[in-house]
């Protein structure tokens, strides 16, 4: 989000030192350039006209519900990109202890290695998301051939990523299992 | 007082005399390094304020992660300057011995 933030304040400088630039030369009628022929210039004149009368209407306090309702938008993004641009970034990496880290990548290929151990286990989908306390959150896809027992399955799974993160003392806050049945002529292993 | 460069070089030295480690990382999306004239030393970012040791563990492990990473860091701090270690556990690398 932050870069999101970055790319609108960056076009917002451009389009103002553009703006800035062209007012000047229309302020001080410099090349021939008016300030009354702006709007026509800019083929904006119908815009402009509606634009100032709604200007006046908000000065008037005569504004009609949709003024209302876009105006309540315009106030809700900003606060929007506002908490966004404030809140901190979740970190890029796991934490251990105090000082200590591990890769998002690293936590992925062990509980990838520990799910796809599983001989019903023909793929596995994993995604890792670090938080600021310690610990990972680790969500795992198994995917597994129609028919099976995916409650059995769902379990074996979850003991045995518990198990080998525990073994690798790798920390996990929050572990999600997910079964899919799949077709085995679209996971990565077809038989095992 | 060493240079950053000299910092960083003691740092690795130290890293990779732990036991339990394999090799320095390289950095994930961005390299992982101390830069000097002609040099570079892969694996510590020496900041201002903090040092960083990206290590890749030998797998299988003697010890868990944490006590791995917390031994490197005990390790590295005494060559840190005063500056706070971290240490950044990229990867787990298999002997070739091993059948996993």
């Amino acid at each position: 989000m932050r870069i999101f933030n970055r790319i609108i304040v960056v076009l917002l400088l451009a389009a103002l030192v553009a703006l800035g630039i062209a007012t000047v030369f229309y302020a001080f009628d410099l090349a021939g350039y008016r300030l009354a022929n702006l709007p026509n210039a800019l083929g904006l004149t119908g815009v402009v006209q509606s634009f100032s009368s709604f200007v006046g209407n908000v000065e008037s306090g005569n504004l009609n519900p949709l003024d209302y309702v876009v105006l309540g938008a315009i106030a809700l993004l900003g606060l929007i990109l506002l908490i966004l641009e404030l809140k901190p970034p979740s970190p890029r990496r796991v934490r251990m202890q105090e000082g200590t880290y591990i890769t998002r990548s690293a936590v992925r290929d062990e509980v990838s290695t520990a799910t796809e151990n599983n001989p019903e286990v023909l793929q596995s989908d994993v995604d890792v998301a670090a938080q600021r306390r310690p610990g990972a959150k680790v969500d795992v896809t198994a995917s597994v051939r129609r028919g099976e027992d995916t409650s059995r399955l769902q379990s074996e799974v979850r003991n045995s990523v518990q198990e080998h993160l525990g073994r690798v003392g790798v920390p996990v806050s929050n572990l999600n299992v997910r079964i899919a049945e799949s077709d085995p002529r679209q996971t990565k292993t077809r038989v095992k | 007082m060493i240079d950053d460069l000299q910092l960083a070089r003691a740092v690795r030295e130290a890293a990779l005399a732990t036991t339990g480690v394999h090799s320095m990382g390289t950095g994930r999306y961005a390299e992982a390094a101390t830069y000097g004239a002609g040099e570079k030393v892969t694996g510590v970012v020496v900041d201002p304020d903090e040092v960083r040791v990206h290590i890749v563990a030998r797998y299988p492990l003697a010890e868990p992660l944490p006590a791995l990473a917390e031994r490197v860091r005990e390790r590295v701090a005494s060559r840190a300057e005063g500056r706070p270690a971290m240490v950044v556990v990229e990867d787990l690398e298999v002997e070739q011995n091993e059948n996993l």
